[in-house]
């Protein structure tokens, strides 16, 4: 059962969380969700890529940051070495909580068990001495906000890759310097074919639902496979 | 001294001053010939146990990391020096110096705009961010930034004991000074005044170059040898008199981030807290104040303000200084480095900075030919005799602006007792605030900023008011201070859990 807790200032009056990375605050992770909104962000430095949840069917999008579990390679040490940090990233150890009936505006939750909740008093801290927030926690409470607002809209933009058919399977076999292998399954990208081959009419709808932008983004995201491939041959490890 | 033979430096004393002067010209001059001779039985004297953001610099060139100097010296940030009763004496008659500095820009219209803003905000805290932390007993940085860096401006409280132990350590393992533990029984004098060797307990005798005078008080080479004047300044400061103690503090208590300087009837206290103990110290006149009235000053101070001690186990040590300098700190081939250079209160501790500015104007100057001894002298005696007057002005500008009535405080205010200097900026600064004009040497040690924390921190009146756009400018910026002073408190952890943790990592 996680420990999620609601967060208030008479609880957390004191509370100081970790803003760093590494792989001890739980940065050691293939792969984080990633939102249509932040793609132009993330495009810089990472592939994102899709992912299809076997249940319901429904497609999700991933920043990938190794090729096999707990592999991080944006990670060095105390520095995570990109541009910009993925939104579900950042807000970590927090999340979004809702009222049962799961309407109403969101609620800032902290997952206590999180390694980024600090016991040593070094961190930030969530409440000035008067109950206030701080700016850290504002920010957090925004950038929540734009997560879980983008993570809404969403549908509307999957929906849309579905009805035009646009994401396409994909695997890939990683061969590095050394020889080793890592194989990259059941992902699926845009299929730039059938992209490129859309009616004017779609792509007009495509833009003016403001789905068009993220689209390209993660095709022009997928060149940073080979970047990621170089980051894996250096740390020369397999 | 020419060609193949090394400049060879002798220093004499091997306390702070000795072994700083060492490190920072062996440092920085590793061509040098630097031997260090201390008597085997001398204590150290530990000459105040606050620094300025100098020594940051300082030991970064050195080449000591600050987790090591942290550990080893049992140190603790210091952020500035907070005043607390030197207005009144009255409840919450309290002020900051803060080490960071105002915003840029305007000063009048800075003051103009803190008055009309938040005029019932201490000047300190509408200036800086750091008087939040300050208040808040927080570090001025993180441990994951890089060593000697901070989000505000930083100085360290220490163990002069320790600091001295652990910069000769560094001097004679990783800086090649030579170190011999020997008395230095006579000197042997060349013709022209100069110093040609000295002689040690063991027979031995020990030439060089250049020497350097860190014999404390005793002053021994510029002092004896050299019979360079001491000019006693006591008129303007009238402490004579310490008394010194360790205050055992309770485990976890929290680690006050600045200095505090108490006043009382005759006199101020000191308060500096290190992660084991604070170091409290009654300074005093001795024309105005009793031993045994400042002794029972000093426990009540410490009744009243460390928790959990035995007041009547405390056994203050008593210090008697002579406030003053030497006419002239270079003479022939002896430089005065530290307590044989001069001695003034520690207000502002002033004491390790003098020495850290020594050592360094010295490793401009070295090595110097016999021919440039004497200019290289003269240009190190103006610049020094120029920061003893700096110096002595500052300290008087904290009591000139008391309006405490006991008799040390109104003769403090004494028209007789104030410099020429520091009164004609009195008067200037009725109308205009302490400018880069009044403090235009590259390297003021007080610049206008802190000639402003006091005087505003102190409730001098404000300047003539700029035009009003500058003052809505001004009110700018000060407001982003406040934000700053939010979002960096929310970041920085206690000095506590700071010291905790790296002294955790050293284990």
């Amino acid at each position: 059962m996680p420990n999620h807790q609601i967060v208030t200032p008479a609880e957390h009056a004191d509370l100081r969380v970790h803003v760093g990375a590494g792989a001890a605050l739980g940065d050691a992770v293939m792969a984080c969700i990633a939102v249509p909104a932040e793609f132009r962000r993330l495009a810089v430095d990472y592939p994102i890529l899709f992912r299809q949840d076997e249940e319901s069917g429904a497609f999700s999008a991933l920043a990938l940051f190794g090729f096999e579990p707990g592999e991080n390679l944006f990670l060095d040490g105390n520095d995570w070495d990109a541009v910009n940090r993925p939104l579900a990233m950042v807000v970590q150890p927090f999340l979004v909580g809702r009222s049962r009936d799961g309407d109403g505006p969101g609620q800032v939750h902290i997952d206590m068990d999180h390694p980024r909740v600090s016991h040593s008093g070094e961190g930030m801290r969530l409440f000035e001495p008067s109950g206030v927030a701080t700016p850290y926690l504002e920010q957090i409470a925004d950038l929540l906000g734009a997560l879980d607002g983008s993570h809404r809209a969403s549908g509307d933009f999957y929906a849309a890759l579905s009805r035009y058919d646009l994401l396409e399977p994909f695997s890939m076999d990683v061969t590095l310097d050394n020889g080793a292998m890592h194989r990259l399954v059941g992902y699926h990208l845009i299929a730039e074919e059938r992209l490129a081959a859309l009616e004017p009419g779609v792509l007009s709808e495509l833009h003016a639902a403001g789905h068009l932008l993220p689209i390209y983004m993660a095709v022009a995201s997928v060149g940073n496979l080979t970047r990621l491939v170089r980051r894996k041959n250096k740390r020369g490890d397999g | 001294m020419t060609g193949e033979t090394p400049y060879r430096v002798v220093i004499v004393g091997g306390g702070s001053a000795g072994w700083l002067t060492a490190c920072v010209l062996a440092a920085r001059r590793p061509g040098l010939a630097i031997t260090l001779v201390e008597s085997p039985d001398i204590p150290t004297i530990g000459v105040g146990e606050g620094t300025w953001p100098t020594m940051r610099e300082t030991l970064a060139n050195i080449g000591i990391s600050e987790s090591e100097f942290l550990v080893a010296c049992d140190a603790a940030f210091k952020q500035g020096s907070r005043f607390d009763g030197w207005v009144t004496g009255e409840a919450g008659d309290s002020y900051l110096h803060p080490f960071t500095l105002p915003p840029a820009g305007d000063t009048a219209a800075l003051l103009h705009a803190w008055a009309a803003m938040a005029p019932g905000m201490p000047f300190a805290a509408a200036m800086t961010a750091q008087a939040a932390a300050c208040a808040r007993d927080l570090a001025p940085r993180q441990r994951t930034m890089p060593d000697y860096g901070g989000a505000l401006n930083y100085a360290y409280h220490f163990d002069a004991g320790k600091f001295a132990r652990l910069l000769g350590r560094h001097a004679t393992q990783r800086l090649g000074v030579t170190h011999i533990a020997a008395d230095v029984v006579a000197t042997q004098g060349a013709p022209n005044g100069d110093i040609e060797a000295l002689v040690l307990g063991d027979g031995r005798t020990l030439a060089a170059d250049l020497f350097i005078d860190c014999t404390g008080q005793a002053a021994r080479l510029i002092g004896g040898h050299c019979g360079v004047a001491w000019i006693d300044r006591s008129t303007v400061s009238f402490n004579d008199r310490a008394l010194a103690a360790q205050v055992p503090v309770l485990p976890g208590s929290p680690v006050a981030s600045q200095t505090i300087g108490t006043a009382h009837r005759a006199g101020w206290i000191w308060d500096i807290a290190l992660p084991t103990r604070r170091g409290i110290g009654c300074v005093y006149s001795s024309r105005f104040m009793a031993d045994d009235e400042a002794d029972a000053v000093l426990r009540a101070h410490v009744a009243a303000h460390v928790s959990g001690v035995d007041v009547a186990a405390l056994s203050p040590r008593k210090l008697s200084f002579a406030t003053g300098h030497r006419a002239r700190f270079w003479q022939g081939n002896v430089v005065a480095v530290g307590l044989s250079a001069g001695f003034i209160e520690p207000l502002e501790a002033s004491a390790i900075v003098l020495i850290e500015l020594s050592a360094r104007a010295l490793a401009e100057a070295l090595p110097a030919s016999p021919a440039v001894m004497a200019v290289q002298a003269k240009r190190f005696n103006d610049q020094f005799r120029t920061r003893w007057e700096r110096i002595i002005a500052f300290l008087k500008l904290h009591y000139v602006l008391s309006q405490r009535s006991e008799p040390y405080w109104l003769a403090q205010r004494d028209p007789a007792t104030i410099p020429e200097r520091l009164a004609e900026d009195l008067v200037l600064w009725r109308e205009q605030p302490p400018s880069a004009r009044d403090f235009p040497l590259h390297d003021e040690m007080f610049p206008a900023a802190s000639q402003h924390y006091i005087l505003y921190g102190m409730g001098y009146g404000l300047p003539l008011p700029p035009p009003a756009p500058a003052i809505t400018a001004a009110a700018a910026r000060i407001a982003e201070v406040q934000e700053r002073a939010r979002r960096i408190t929310a970041a920085l952890p206690d000095n506590r859990s700071y010291l905790a943790a790296i002294a955790a990592q050293a284990a």
